[in-house]
């Protein structure tokens, strides 16, 4: 009885809800998403009226009339010849030579060029699960490609990065599903370090505050003494030197507080503006 | 005699790997180590991780370097120091012939062979590419460990995945 009296008195639950942590789920993103995959880029601008990848080299086709382009061209030819295209433009970007198919970075920027139009792809039909399947073997399969030419030549890994528009980031310590409890702990955990280094600074503030009127004590007192022993002809144990680097320490305080009083200003006012 | 033998432990130097980290001022240190189970007369490998002092920041995540205990401890984490980079991460050098390796070939082989094929302007320049580190932080996001983005900040944080 009287502990069901206490549980409606204090509430034990409430006390989490005291420390202001608000969490935010972030949001679901496929894996096969440019967000996840790390492209920068999207297709490149291949126009629907350029023509197929092998009709191009044709003699013919060259000095044939509008109909007959528009024929041989991407757009009428269908998606897998425009793919084509896409494949091409971006090994073309890193190759070798003109024979060049198997090197690491070509395969890369194949590969780079297959995700791309994937990923266009998936945009349109996001149910299509085997199509889904496949970006995420050619998406993994070119961060393994990438992880081993970091490993055995780091300047082409950044080269290529930069040439095919790509990030590359480690992978995590572990893969876990997302918790609550994980969450609010780390955001707890933040919010506790947040509260102790602004203590931290403002104590550091205070102690610096009173660093001014302590060295303007120290310097007048440093004065007199060296004056009383020079009129009593006692021997001098403050040299001019100290005096002089207390005069130069409060310089710097002074330079210093000037600055922060600046910025308090500064915040002031800003304040101020937006109410 | 005991305090002989851990002053001597202290001199040794430690082959470790870095890896990435956190810490601003310091590069963290993976050592690894073979275990022996007396039950299995088996050996486990075991790591070992030492905070190290750095403060011209020589090694780079992957490098493989010598470090060596300091005097004193610098803080509570940081017990070592780095002495020497012996081989950076991502530019292999042949030991015995002294020449740059890729993988299984020499650079110069796959630079000739591109020149006999014809070489083109797309080709990659070792000459006239930059020192490592140009891209970190930009588009090679491997200097510091990535974790489960947990959060939705104001500010996007590139090494949650």
């Amino acid at each position: 009885m009287l502990r069901q009296l206490a549980w409606t008195i204090v509430q034990t639950r409430g006390i989490k809800h005291k420390i202001n942590v608000k969490w935010v789920r972030p949001e679901y993103m496929p894996a096969y998403t440019p967000e996840k995959s790390g492209d920068l880029e999207g297709l490149p601008p291949i126009p629907e009226t350029a023509l197929g990848r092998d009709y191009a080299l044709s003699e013919e086709i060259k000095d044939a009339p509008e109909s007959v382009k528009k024929i041989f061209s991407v757009g009428h030819l269908g998606r897998k010849e425009y793919n084509l295209l896409v494949k091409e433009e971006l090994m073309n970007r890193v190759r070798r030579h003109e024979y060049d198919f198997s090197t690491a970075e070509t395969k890369i920027a194949l590969m780079t060029g297959q995700i791309r139009y994937l990923q266009d792809n998936m945009d349109k039909f996001p149910r299509n699960a085997k199509m889904k399947q496949l970006v995420q073997e050619r998406i993994d399969k070119r961060k393994k490609l990438l992880k081993f030419l970091r490993q055995y030549d780091y300047k082409k890994f950044e080269w290529l990065l930069e040439k095919l528009n790509i990030e590359y980031k480690g992978h995590p310590e572990s893969f876990h599903k997302l918790s609550r409890k994980e969450s609010l702990r780390r955001l707890t955990e933040m919010h506790c370090e947040d509260i102790r280094n602004n203590k931290l600074a403002d104590y550091r503030n205070l102690l610096e505050s009173q660093q001014g009127p302590f060295l303007k004590e120290k310097l007048e007192s440093l004065k007199f003494i060296r004056s009383e022993q020079m009129e009593l002809k006692l021997p001098i144990t403050v040299t001019e030197q100290d005096i002089k680097k207390v005069e130069q320490q409060l310089e710097e305080w002074t330079k210093k507080d000037q600055v922060k009083q600046q910025a308090k200003k500064k915040k002031r006012s800003s304040i101020l503006e937006v109410d | 005699m005991a305090r002989n033998v851990a002053e001597t432990a202290r001199k040794f130097l430690l082959l470790g790997q870095c890896v990435p980290t956190v810490k601003q001022n310091a590069a963290k240190i993976r050592v690894k180590r073979l275990e022996l189970d007396e039950n299995l007369l088996m050996y486990f490998r075991k790591d070992e991780f030492y905070y190290c002092h750095d403060p011209q920041k020589i090694c780079k995540t992957g490098d493989i370097v010598l470090i060596q205990s300091l005097p004193q401890k610098l803080t509570k984490l940081i017990t070592h120091e780095v002495k020497e980079v012996v081989y950076p991460f991502g530019d292999i050098t042949d030991p015995i012939t002294g020449k740059k390796v890729a993988k299984e070939q020499y650079r110069e082989d796959m630079d000739r062979q591109a020149q006999i094929y014809g070489k083109l302007d797309s080709a990659f320049n070792y000459d006239k590419a930059p020192p490592r580190g140009w891209q970190d932080g930009k588009k090679d996001f491997t200097s510091k460990p990535t974790y489960t983005k947990f959060h939705v900040f104001d500010e996007n944080d590139p090494y949650a995945i």
